[in-house]
This record gives structure tokens, C-alpha cells and sequence, in this order.
């Protein structure tokens, strides 16, 4: 093969996976499938978990609210999985040519922080968040889940006016100068390239040295971190997405892509669970109780009705939120930040205060096939989700319940 | 060609720049031109196939300067 035809191959795939976006079903699907493979390691996906050691870690530098004990951020499988995801989507926007710093207007970035702090609260009060609660708890068979979901459903209808709301009567709060920094042309900025092949060397050799001191846990969640942040950011996978375009835009494409990638981790959960596949000296009861919380019904439906609210006012849900601060925008930095600074707050004062006045049966632990067998469980699923998409595919044909 | 109005979303990310436009665009007329500046990538997604949708027209779609992106449109 000659110098030249190697460079067009190269170019040729440079260009698949870098000059345009993905379609948000190949992402959510590849997405699922790195889902199932952490399951299979050692746990689903969690996405509210690294935020929560992020800010407890924090707190443990300043030495406030008595988080001393915390484990360290890079011994903690879903701190560094979340840093990763940050990192691989900010490789993704610099291979893509499409990394700046973007700083919206001043009242973007207290929405931000504002919708970040909800979720913190939102993930702990419901024991999940729009990845563990959600993307991980539906396909892991938990009724809690089920719940929360509807939870997050609610959220995001009453968010989505709230923004129409703002948008009416105060619009100064997102108008004003935004500032943008380190963009590059299309046509230009071969830097961004090189910057990202280097942060993608960076990357593994963190993994490896993670291999080389016999953590192969976390140097394999480094590297499906770093994954995950890539194709989140080339295929803009966000749940918050899926959730509130059909009261939005009424596009159905976010609400079909993740149905499809449920599908992939309701497919590999089942079985793992049903074959206690990589369970180490796990029993298979606890096997089958991952991502099962104690957050049925009312306890995940409140819990996600809040966080429903924190992400459609942050624009990004928790893993929406990691991968667009890798790719730059200042207001999911605020999110961020709010994020992880109430997490630990509410985990400690508001949450033990909620489980002494919810009653038992508010709040308990509801495996599907424990009332309904693997079968019925995973109809019951099926049947949700068939609702959802019929219900985006109306909307989208009918415009019912969309603003514009 | 006359452009009716311009509406600035730089440094907004997803859904603002996408509800400012969708307003706007609810104020012009049939025919009438929108020019838009945005700097969310996932706007030059989301824009495109918003026009295809209401039946708007995308007429330019260019970058004055990195990182920023000029749209024109169209409404049916």
C-alpha cells in the first residue's frame, strides 16, 4: 500500500467517526453494551456515585462535615469512571475539532449550578440518578426504578414549562455576552488533533499503571471511562434528552436511541443475573439484588421527580453533565459543581431525615421477579418502553405535546 | 436577501439556543429570513434537522470565526 492510500484510509476513518455526529441510537447502544460489560466486572454503571465521592472528597481536603473517612478519589471506581468520562469526551471534541471554552451568560451558569444541586439532591433522595437509577436500575429489574423513572418523567414536564416560563417573562437570564475561548475552524486547528491524540496516550497510560499495580478493576473502568466519554460526546447520548424533547421539539430520536440501548442492557443484565455470570465469591441472591434499592415507591418517585427537575434546568443529565464539561461548556462545570457539593450534604442531612417520616412501604426493596417471575418482569419492562416509544412516535407525527 | 431579525445564543448549550430560535421564528412571517449565531455543537445537529421537520429551509450554514456558527433561515 503506497504513503498515500494508507493516508486516505486513515482520512476515510478519521471522517467516519469524527466530522459528524453519531446517531444518538449507535451511541446509547455502545453505551449499553459497555454498561453490561461493567456488570459483568463487578457493577452496573453510576453515575450520581462519582459525584458523590468527588464532593466528599472535597469536604474531606477542607476538613468540614466529618468526611474524613472517605476513600480516596483514585482508589474509587466511580470517581475515576466519572473523570474518565470528562476525559474521553474531552478527547472526543478535540479530535472533532469542536473543543472551546464556552461561557454562556452569568444567569446560565447559576441555572447550572442550581440544576446540578436538584440532581444531588434528586440521586440521593432516590437512590439513582438518570445512569444508576435509570439506565442501569430499569434493566436491572428494580421497582424502585420503575418509579423513579416516572419520577424523572414528571420532572422534566414541569422543568420544560418552567423554561418556557423564564423565557417569557425574565429572558435577561440567559441573554447577554457569551465568551468563547481556544476554538478552532473547521478547516484549521490541526493542534486540537494532535492535543487529543496525546490526552488518548495519557489516558491508557493511566490505565496501565493501574494494571501494573494489579488493579485491573479500575484500570478497566478507566478505560470504559474514557469510552464512554468519547462516544457520549460524538453521539450527544443524554437522557435529559430523550425525556424532554417530545415536550420540546417533539423530535422522538433521543426517546428511540436510548429505548435501544435499554434493550442492549436489559438483554445482558438478564442474563448475568439469571446466570450469576462474574460473581466471584458473590452469593446469587446479592448478584441479583445489584441496582435493587430500597427506594420503592414513593421515596425513587420523589427522588426523581426532583432530579427530573435539576436536569432539564442544567441541560444535561449525569452523564450529560460530565461529557459536556470535556467538551467545554462552562455552565455544566457550575452543574457540576452543585452536583457534588449538595450530594454529600443531602445524603447526610436530608435523607436519613426523609427515611424516618416515609413509611416502610414507601421505601422498601422491590425485586420484579420476586412478584412476577423473570418473564413478567422483563414483559412489564418490555411493555414501558413500547408505551414510551409509541407515545414519542404520536407525539412527533401529531405534534400534541410539543412547544415548537 | 433581507434579513428580518438576528438572534446571538453564543456560549448558550442545549436547549436554550433551540427555544430562542424556535421563538424567534414564531415572530416572522412566511418567506422572512433568520440569521443565528451559536457556538453548541450540537446545535449543527439539531438545527438542520428541526428545519427538515417544520418545513423551514436552512439556507447557509458558515463560520465567521472559530468556533461560531452563522445559520440562516428560511420559514416556510
Amino acid at each position: 500500500m503506497k504513503g498515500s492510500e494508507k493516508k486516505s484510509v486513515f482520512k476515510d476513518l478519521y471522517n467516519i467517526f469524527f466530522t459528524k455526529h453519531w446517531p444518538v441510537w449507535t451511541g446509547a447502544v455502545l453505551a449499553g453494551i459497555l454498561n453490561v460489560l461493567m456488570f459483568g466486572i463487578v457493577s452496573p454503571w453510576s453515575g450520581s456515585a462519582g459525584y458523590s465521592s468527588w464532593g466528599k472528597n472535597l469536604y474531606k481536603v477542607v476538613n468540614i462535615l466529618g468526611f474524613d473517612e472517605t476513600p480516596s478519589l483514585l482508589g474509587n471506581k466511580w470517581a475515576l469512571l466519572s473523570i474518565m468520562i470528562v476525559l474521553g469526551s474531552f478527547i472526543g471534541a478535540l479530535l472533532s475539532k469542536s473543543f472551546a471554552v464556552r461561557i454562556p451568560p452569568f444567569g446560565e451558569l447559576i441555572k447550572g449550578f442550581i440544576g446540578g444541586s436538584l440532581m444531588g439532591i434528586g440521586a440521593t433522595v432516590g437512590i439513582g440518578c438518570s445512569i444508576g437509577g435509570f439506565f442501569s436500575g430499569v434493566p436491572a429489574l428494580s421497582g424502585g426504578a420503575i418509579f423513579l423513572t416516572f419520577g424523572l418523567f414528571l420532572g422534566t414536564v414541569v422543568a420544560v414549562k418552567y423554561l418556557f416560563w423564564e423565557m417569557e417573562k425574565f429572558p435577561k437570564i440567559s441573554t447577554g455576552k457569551g465568551f468563547t475561548y481556544l476554538a478552532v475552524s473547521q478547516d484549521r486547528g490541526a493542534w486540537q488533533k494532535w492535543m487529543g491524540l496525546i490526552v488518548s496516550i495519557l489516558l491508557f497510560f493511566i490505565a496501565y499503571t493501574y494494571f501494573q499495580a494489579d488493579e485491573y478493576v479500575l484500570g478497566w473502568f478507566i478505560i470504559i471511562g474514557g469510552l464512554l466519554g468519547l462516544i457520549s460526546q460524538r453521539s450527544i447520548f443524554c437522557i435529559v434528552r430523550a425525556f424532554r424533547e417530545p415536550f420540546m421539539s417533539g423530535d422522538s430520536t433521543g426517546a428511540k436511541g436510548i429505548i435501544a440501548g435499554l434493550l442492549v442492557v436489559l438483554f445482558g443484565f438478564v442474563v448475568i443475573k439469571t446466570m450469576n455470570i462474574g460473581a466471584g465469591e458473590t452469593a446469587l441472591r446479592a448478584r441479583e439484588m445489584s441496582f435493587v434499592h430500597s427506594n420503592f415507591w414513593l421515596r425513587g418517585l420523589l427522588g426523581g421527580f426532583v432530579f427530573g427537575i435539576g436536569m432539564t434546568i442544567a441541560g444535561g443529565c449525569a452523564v450529560g453533565t460530565l461529557w459536556r464539561m470535556g467538551e467545554g461548556q462552562v455552565k455544566l462545570w457550575f452543574s457540576a459543581l452543585g452536583f457534588l457539593l449538595i450530594a454529600p450534604i443531602s445524603s447526610k442531612f436530608i435523607t436519613p431525615w426523609l427515611t424516618d417520616i416515609l413509611p416502610f412501604n414507601m421505601q422498601y426493596k422491590n425485586y420484579l421477579p420476586d412478584y412476577l417471575g423473570y418473564a413478567g418482569s422483563v414483559g412489564l419492562v418490555l411493555v414501558i418502553l413500547g408505551i414510551w416509544y409509541w407515545f414519542a412516535v404520536w407525539n412527533e407525527k401529531t405534534g400534541k405535546f410539543s412547544q415548537f | 436577501m433581507e434579513i428580518k431579525e438576528t438572534i446571538d445564543t453564543k456560549g448558550l448549550s442545549c436547549p436554550m439556543p433551540m427555544m430562542k430560535l424556535a421563538k424567534a421564528m414564531k415572530g416572522l412571517k412566511p418567506g422572512e429570513i433568520l440569521e443565528m449565531f451559536g457556538t453548541d455543537p450540537g446545535t449543527r445537529a439539531d438545527l438542520p434537522q428541526w428545519c427538515e421537520k417544520k418545513g423551514n429551509t436552512l439556507l447557509e450554514e458558515t463560520e465567521p470565526e472559530p468556533g461560531v456558527f452563522r445559520f440562516l433561515i428560511q420559514k416556510q
